[in-house]
């Protein structure tokens, strides 16, 4: 079955990183991965959280300051570590 | 207490034994979190990224920095210096220095001199710390780009008044330079308290981590051009490194297991920090009293009783100094350095530029027998 995720892309990996966090912290199921090709040439990690989940993911990264700079829907049939 | 005989009383050159904490952070960096941190993703690339996050943020919020983004780990305290004066500072542009500065300081402005930046010299007083009044009217005598000041002095443990030095370089359109070298982890820094634009530290003596890594907290707003270029893992494509922070200001793979050690070295300080700068002040109180007592011996810098950074150098009227490090390392097993400790300028303003000193400085794990001991030696050796 495919999954769908939104992927979203950071200019630096302290931004990736720091957005792991905060969505983790906030119980948001979130993946690093790396970054995909259609977000172009940003910082090599990227985060994923389920589609369901963008609203609350973007709000929780707006509140914690972190901006993302690409942005993209996939489906997947990897649900990749979503736990952490 | 001695460990492995010896007696460490060197702490200013470099903090040891490091806690066990760090040797627990180092052997994480090189185990589990091994992998480069800020290239690929898999969980040991990930382990290493959120372990250098971690570090990023726990040594910012030891020093006051409000956004982690902001704190830059660079290979150590002098790289740190040679970015912020070389970023800063063209032909034309006017500094305004201590007359103390450390190496670290002193050779890059050397260069910058020679490249048509005007240097300046603030005096300092029969302590070691700089005369405020003087210094305004230094500052405002020109177009001053820059203050540059050590926060403590490797020499004389003189405590200098940064958070003054950045009013009067603000109200002039100057900017501040830290060295906190010898301040950070024995005084309490908030580098936004004290009003310092850049503020570099080094991260293997009082912040008690390895060798190989330092911290610059550079202000929000204050764009310097970075000193290296290379990879950083984003932006590929781009000739030009990336202007967001902290990647523009370091290109290349990280010293992982140094930044792991500094953040745990950080961290043993954020519960610590207030009973070692207690324990320090008493050992350098004994130190001095002690040192003072023994016939023929002068203390450089701040009087008995007056606030200094854990540094206490001495003279003797007939012993040289190098004599007296030696003895005590060979015939006491006390560790202590003698010279000019990379601070010509230092030593000039104190009067030993041709002698040197003999330093003692002090740091956790010492102890008071320590100290005692350490006098004692001093004491006969200086009566040979």
């Amino acid at each position: 079955m495919m999954l769908r995720f939104v992927v979203y892309g950071f200019g630096t990996t302290h931004d990736a990183l720091a957005a792991e966090k905060a969505l983790a912290d906030a119980g948001i199921p979130v993946a690093a991965v790396p970054t995909p090709k259609s977000l172009g040439a940003l910082c090599g990690i990227a985060v994923r959280t389920a589609l369901e989940d963008a609203e609350r993911t973007e709000s929780v990264l707006s509140a914690s300051g972190i901006a993302w700079t690409g942005r993209v829907e996939i489906e997947d049939r990897v649900p990749g570590d979503l736990s952490r | 207490m001695p460990h492995d005989g010896i007696i460490y009383l060197d702490h200013a050159a470099t903090s040891w034994p490091k806690p066990p904490e760090v040797f627990a952070a180092v052997k994480r960096a090189l185990g589990p979190a091994g992998g480069n941190p800020h290239r690929s993703a898999h969980r040991l690339a990930l382990e290493a990224a959120r372990l250098v996050l971690e570090a990023r943020s726990a040594v910012a919020s030891f020093l006051g920095a409000g956004d982690a983004r902001d704190l830059l780990f660079v290979p150590g305290c002098t790289f740190g210096l040679n970015m912020a004066l070389k970023g800063l500072l063209g032909a034309g542009d006017r500094v305004v220095i201590s007359s103390v500065e450390h190496n670290a300081v002193m050779r890059p402005l050397a260069v910058l001199e020679a490249h048509g930046v005007e240097v300046v010299r603030m005096p300092v007083d029969g302590a070691g710390r700089v005369d405020l009044d003087a210094a305004e009217a230094i500052i405002a005598a020109g177009k001053t780009k820059a203050v540059v000041c050590q926060h403590a002095s490797n020499v004389t443990g003189a405590i200098q008044p940064v958070a003054d030095l950045a009013d009067i370089a603000h109200e002039h359109g100057a900017v501040l330079v830290v060295d906190g070298a010898q301040a950070a982890g024995h005084l309490r820094v908030d580098v936004r308290a004290l009003g310092a634009d850049v503020y570099v530290a080094s991260g293997h003596k009082g912040l008690l981590g390895p060798q190989g890594v330092g911290v610059v907290y550079l202000a929000p707003g204050l764009e310097l051009p970075e000193l290296v270029q290379g990879g950083s893992g984003g932006e590929s494509v781009s000739p030009a490194m990336p202007d967001a922070r902290p990647d523009r200001y370091e290109a290349g793979t990280p010293p992982v297991p140094a930044i792991a050690g500094l953040a745990a070295g950080v961290g043993v300080l954020a519960r610590e920090l207030d009973a070692i700068m207690a324990h320090e002040r008493r050992l350098v109180q004994r130190l001095v009293d002690g040192l003072l007592e023994v016939p023929g011996i002068a203390v450089l810098g701040p009087a008995p009783g007056e606030e200094r950074a854990p540094v206490v150098s001495i003279i003797h009227e007939s012993v040289e100094p190098d004599r007296i490090a030696y003895e005590l390392d060979s015939r006491f097993g006390i560790a202590v350095r003698s010279g000019l400790h990379c601070a010509p300028a230092a030593h000039a303003s104190a009067g030993t530029l041709e002698t040197g000193a003999v330093r003692f400085s002090v740091g956790r794990g010492v102890t008071e027998d320590d100290v005692e001991r350490a006098v004692e030696a001093v004491r006969e050796v200086c009566q040979a």
